[in-house]
């Protein structure tokens, strides 16, 4: 029983990290219709931000985040207004070229800058963990989960209560009539763009801050990205959230009871079974996955 | 003022003589040069760019030191060496199409990219193009079980990797332990790695523990750490590569797994290894295929503390094994080239098959498969901060720390 829990609640832990590299991307996806192919880049420039902060003036990962989340936000404006914007009307296919092609040069950027050497932010509590009865709880792991949990329901907050937040639900439901209403679509979308930058910024202190980066792993991140919001659902901000939590378990209690080796298929193979009964994701509204603009 | 102009005059004139001077002398010496082109497709972008740098840092090197040192010649002309790099972006399938680029181009001798997956996709095709490949990064012994003879391996084979920890285990470690678990990533290297550590574990007596799987760089190896948690094992024996190396530890401490000593292959002989974890670093064992207190010598790079303290001053950070098997690589073709007299493939394909010499990187000669299976690999163990050879004793320079208290 112990080794269920303790397998458990790491997996509740991982899918906490997976939820807050996902829940940008999602938000992208579910208001922009973009499927943002350069999410990963960011979450990796997010780590080096904050590596940097770490190595040259001892900032600590939990506040060297909110640097991260700062300049992604102003780089995630940027590109939407000036990039993105120009073709945000056309195909999907079209934005998926583009978003690929920036993360080529985000990549490209951060192996010229930095290396391809292995980075990690080190902590004095980074290996820590405390005891639960039998379980351990690592801390940073708890820690990173936590704030997936804060920041999805912020998110929540945001959308559903400030005049900004209602005006990107509005965009995202039919651009058209808001322009009607008085939003600036082209602002509104930067907007969101920032904000999905800046999440994955902080998503990539986090990851800094429990395991090794370095630009190579930018693709990882957005295919887990693109697993979560599509196993959660779009239009829904808690989607991410619960897509990743499912993932997280699944792979811990794949890893555990099943050949290590088996984690990432039967990971897929849960998607494909919850798509087939549920097609909108867990928690996604259907309005959301219909709206394909080709 | 006219003197000023006279003088000035005077300067021009000597210099466009020495420029014209100068210019005129290299066209006698370029008739006696043979330009040797080498191809060297390396991942210089990619999930290895790490490694592939240090591999083309090493070919470097060794084209450096032949170019400035070499006073034989082939057919009464001086050689040049001139390594071709192109990269493959870590991917199999482009580094076995770079050999054929490079076969197009009329270049038939081949140093191999890193890893064991672009190795094994580049010795077929070598195979198949007739062309001569010297291999600094596959250890796999599958590479060499397909009956490949084109394809010469100058490092110890990957079964080396972990029996290698655990001989020195077996020799030094007092008390001596009882259990090893293995955990091993999921790819051919590391399972032939583990295969090989295992074997050795159960001939010394040890009790082994799993073999315990995770998907190849795997940032979270919790699950595979948990199944082997309750057994309380004396060492957990990694073979992994530096993402799954670090995990291995970090995640060991977060879970209260206290064995009395880590042993991992690969990571731990790289320098990123003892920054990532800190603390947590001292006292990890790992295998390596080269350290500086390696015996041998040989013309061009000396010995191997000459060759650690030439290749820091030329690039400006110790020499990893990575290096230094790179240029044993492009050494072991100099050689072969050198013996037969000759830069066509099969010729120096006959000598490399004949290769029996002394290095800066140890014994290079080649098994009827094509692997050095003359060449011992090294024990190191991070001790404060450094990274310093323990095994074996005859190369050691410093104590095998054991057990160890975090």
């Amino acid at each position: 029983m112990d080794t269920f829990l303790q397998v458990t609640s790491y997996g509740l832990l991982q899918g906490g990290l997976l939820a807050l590299v996902a829940v940008g991307f999602s938000l992208v996806w579910g208001i922009m219709n973009i499927v943002n192919l350069c999410h990963g880049a960011f979450v990796i420039l997010g780590a080096y931000i904050a590596w940097e902060m770490q190595s040259w003036i001892g900032v600590d990962p939990f506040l060297g985040m909110f640097v991260s989340a700062a300049v992604l936000f102003c780089l995630g404006y940027v590109i939407q207004r000036y990039l993105i914007n120009l073709i945000v009307n056309g195909p999907v296919f079209i934005t998926l070229l583009l978003t690929f092609g920036i993360n080529m040069i985000l990549i490209q950027g951060m192996n010229l800058l930095f290396t391809a050497d292995f980075r990690s932010i080190q902590t004095s509590y980074g290996s820590n963990s405390f005891e639960l009865g039998n379980i351990r709880i690592p801390l940073v792991r708890l820690l990173a989960f936590l704030l997936a949990i804060i920041i999805t329901f912020l998110l929540v907050a945001f959308v559903k209560r400030t005049r900004t937040g209602i005006s990107i639900m509005a965009t995202g439901m039919d651009r058209g009539a808001a322009r009607l209403m008085g939003i600036r679509a082209r602002h509104v979308y930067a907007l969101t763009f920032g904000i999905s930058a800046a999440l994955a910024g902080m998503a990539g202190t986090m990851i800094a801050s429990i395991e090794t980066f370095d630009p190579s792993k930018a693709g990882k991140f957005t295919l887990m990205a693109f697993v979560v919001a599509v196993l959660g659902g779009l239009g829904n901000m808690y989607g991410a959230l619960v897509g990743g939590l499912l993932m997280g378990l699944v792979q811990a209690w794949a890893g555990q009871y099943l050949s290590g080796t088996w984690v990432n298929a039967i990971a897929f193979l849960v998607l494909i079974i919850v798509l087939i009964f549920k097609p909108n994701g867990l928690v996604g509204k259907a309005f959301y996955a219909a709206r394909v603009e080709i | 003022m006219r003197n000023t102009s006279k003088s000035i005059t005077g300067l021009f004139a000597i210099s466009s003589l020495l420029m014209f001077g100068v210019h005129a002398i290299p066209a006698a010496n370029a008739a006696d040069v043979l330009t040797i082109s080498l191809g060297a497709s390396v991942p210089l972008t990619g999930s290895i760019a790490k490694e592939g740098l240090l591999t083309k840092e090493g070919y470097q090197f060794c084209q450096e030191k032949v170019n400035l040192l070499s006073t034989s010649t082939i057919g009464g002309k001086q050689k040049k060496l001139d390594i071709v790099f192109q990269d493959d972006t870590s991917k199999p399938d482009i580094a076995a199409q770079n050999l054929s680029k490079f076969n197009d181009k009329g270049i038939k001798l081949i140093l191999s990219s890193y890893g064991s997956a672009n190795v094994n996709a580049q010795a077929a095709v070598v195979e198949l193009n007739k062309q001569t490949m010297v291999d600094s990064g596959g250890a796999d012994n599958a590479i060499f079980n397909k009956g490949y003879t084109r394809t010469f391996n100058v490092m110890s084979p990957a079964t080396e990797y972990a029996s290698s920890m655990v001989k020195a285990i077996a020799e030094f470690a007092k008390p001596r332990p009882v259990t090893i678990a293995f955990l091993s990533a999921d790819d051919g290297f590391s399972k032939t790695v583990t295969a090989g550590g295992i074997a050795a574990a159960k001939a010394l007596g040890f009790t082994v523990i799993g073999p315990e799987y995770f998907p190849n760089a795997a940032s979270d190896v919790s699950a595979a750490l948990n199944k082997i948690k309750a057994a309380k094992p004396d060492v957990i024996i990694g073979s992994v590569h530096f993402v799954e190396g670090v995990a291995l530890i970090k995640q060991s401490k977060e879970l209260g797994i206290t064995p009395r000593g880590f042993a991992e292959t690969v990571a731990p002989p790289i320098l990123d290894f003892a920054t990532t974890l800190g603390p947590l670093a001292e006292n990890v064992l790992g295998s390596a295929q080269w350290t500086s207190t390696a015996k041998g010598q040989d013309k061009y790079f000396g010995t191997a503390k000459n060759y650690a303290a030439e290749f820091k001053a030329r690039f400006g950070h110790e020499a990893t094994y990575h290096n230094a098997e790179a240029s044993a690589a492009c050494l072991a073709m100099v050689f072969a080239i050198e013996k037969a007299k000759s830069i066509d493939p099969d010729k120096v394909r006959a000598a490399l098959v004949n290769l029996d010499t002394l290095s800066f990187f140890g014994k290079i000669k080649f098994d009827s498969t094509g692997q050095n299976t003359f060449k011992p690999m090294s024990v190191i163990q991070i001790q404060k901060g450094k990274i310093l050879t323990v095994w074996p004793r005859r190369d050691a320079e410093a104590k095998f720390l054991w057990p160890y208290v975090k």
